[in-house]
């Protein structure tokens, strides 16, 4: 699939070959034996089912200049060892900053992971045909606005990668803290992320963010069984059983982030890793507010910023957390914002002001795990909502 | 891919300069155009591009219930108007942007990008 699009440079015309070309195994290798290189086989057959697709349409000149493509592809006797950078190119198309952010989501799940419209429709809580619609519409404007489906050149890598990996890690935070819906881990998108992540590690070894990210990813991944409850509520970290962690998580992702800090060019994604690597050993709150620190000096977004004030709070002074939280006001419509405020007023004793706080925070978010805590929040503060 | 980059720029900023400061000014960003043509050259021998007379030159025709109504334009209050277009064929949007914002226009301006519709029959 990767190898047509890119010679072709249309996601549609490639994906309908290649279903084209395995509809044709189904037939024909039950019957005759599965070919010597079945890999080179598909793309061999997709090759030819698109010639023949495109000769359908050939009045168009376009499709004249696809042809002379096609022809010189590798044909089943040639070694077809290029299969990981197509890959890539396509994950850098998929994520091509000319598209919408869910379109870019979307259309890396279908094309670059190869779930089914319907699998992304249930993960995203999205219905299929509206789904369908936004990947249909994401392909033609990879073709119409000439959308190379390529790996950029390396003076165009650093402004592109961390699109990339943000991508990554919205499909990661959708799994991991579901927007919306009764459940609140969705695994199946956790492990889609971390495969997705391996895949850029395997594919760009020398780029410390893509391992910072896998790092960040299977540190927080190793926590996931243990931060619902067994009524499917939600557990904070303080509050998890240790014994629930995945250790072997754990020691990869430790060993992923020792990787990638000794390429000595830190970023965003391995200080979020290292300090989920602290909070999995179980280093001094100070230490965590260090790296907090650093990472505020590098990406000084409101939620770094955030989670910064709440280490700062952890570590004690939880006067100057509150102080912190104070500062940012942009966040007013995002729940955690309130639901750190309220956790850190609670333990100021300040109850009223926090009992309010919660009650935002119930408010604003719209997955029922978090909802049922933030309500057993109120009612250990003596409000019943 | 066939592509139009539209350069807007707000032509206001000129009004009230002086001869020899906007000779300065043209000079001064002269070695950016000489840039600007060399990579647009290698990038698409048969690129096209002019620049338009002020838009205080425009007539804007709109015929309404079979009438005909010609006002001076620009017919929009919007201050960037477009003050030149080229037309050339490039790889991909990639190279667009990268040939785009190499236009002198596109650091106190923009440039907007417009993929031409391919019907398929286009020569």
């Amino acid at each position: 699939m990767a190898i047509l699009a890119r010679v072709l440079g249309d996601l549609e015309l490639a994906e309908d070959a290649v279903q084209d070309a395995f509809a044709a195994a189904l037939r024909r290798w039950p019957r005759d034996g599965t070919p010597r290189n079945p890999g080179a086989w598909i793309v061999t057959t997709a090759r030819n089912r698109a010639i023949d697709r495109i000769r359908r349409e050939q009045a168009f000149r376009r499709k004249a200049e696809l042809l002379a493509r096609l022809e010189r592809l590798p044909t089943e006797d040639d070694d077809v060892t290029t299969i990981p950078d197509e890959r890539l190119a396509l994950v850098f198309t998929c994520c091509h900053p000319a598209l919408a952010v869910e379109a870019q989501v979307a259309l890396t799940l279908r094309e670059v992971c190869g779930l089914t419209t319907a699998e992304i429709a249930r993960a995203f809580l999205t219905a299929e045909p509206t789904l369908a619609q936004r990947l249909v519409r994401a392909k033609r404007r990879v073709r119409a606005v000439g959308i190379p489906i390529r790996v950029p050149p390396a003076h165009l890598l650093p402004e592109r990668l961390p699109g990339v990996l943000r991508v990554v890690y919205l499909v990661f935070n959708e799994g991991y803290a579901a927007s919306a819906g009764d459940r609140l881990v969705r695994h199946d998108l956790c492990a889609e992320a971390i495969r997705l992540s391996k895949l850029l590690c395997v594919l760009m070894p020398d780029e410390p963010e893509a391992f910072g990210l896998l790092a960040l990813l299977l540190l927080q991944g190793s926590r996931r069984s243990a931060r619902i409850g067994p009524g499917g509520d939600l557990v904070l970290l303080r509050d998890q059983d240790r014994a629930l962690w995945d250790d072997e998580g754990i020691a990869e992702g430790l060993r992923t982030l020792e990787r990638a800090l000794r390429m000595r060019r830190p970023g965003p994604y391995q200080l979020q890793a290292a300090i989920a690597a602290g909070h999995a050993q179980g280093s001094s709150p100070e230490a965590i507010v260090a790296v907090y620190d650093e990472l505020a000096r590098l990406d000084p977004s409101p939620v770094v910023r955030l989670n910064r004030a709440v280490a700062v709070a952890l570590a004690g002074d939880v006067e100057h957390g509150l102080a912190l939280l104070e500062e940012l006001d942009e966040l007013d419509g995002y729940p955690y914002l309130h639901s750190a405020r309220a956790d850190l007023l609670r333990r100021a004793g300040r109850d009223g002001e926090a009992a309010r706080a919660y009650g935002r925070a119930l408010e604003l978010t719209g997955n029922e795990a978090e909802r049922r805590f933030l309500r057993s929040r109120l009612a250990e503060l003596g409000d019943e909502r | 891919m066939r592509y139009a980059l539209l350069v807007y720029s707000d032509q206001s900023s000129w009004d009230g300069i002086g001869e020899e400061e906007a000779a300065r000014l043209r000079a001064e960003a002269m070695p950016q155009w000489i840039t600007l043509f060399e990579e647009m050259g290698k990038a698409d021998p048969d690129v096209v591009g002019y620049e338009l007379e002020s838009a205080s030159e425009a007539k804007v025709v709109r015929v309404r219930d079979g009438e005909r109504i010609v006002t001076d334009g620009p017919f929009a209050d919007t201050k960037e108007v477009v003050g030149g277009i080229f037309l050339t064929t490039l790889p991909d949007l990639d190279e667009a942007i990268r040939i785009a914002s190499l236009v002198p226009a596109a650091a106190y301006g923009s440039l907007e990008i417009r993929p031409l519709a391919d019907h398929g029959d286009a020569g």
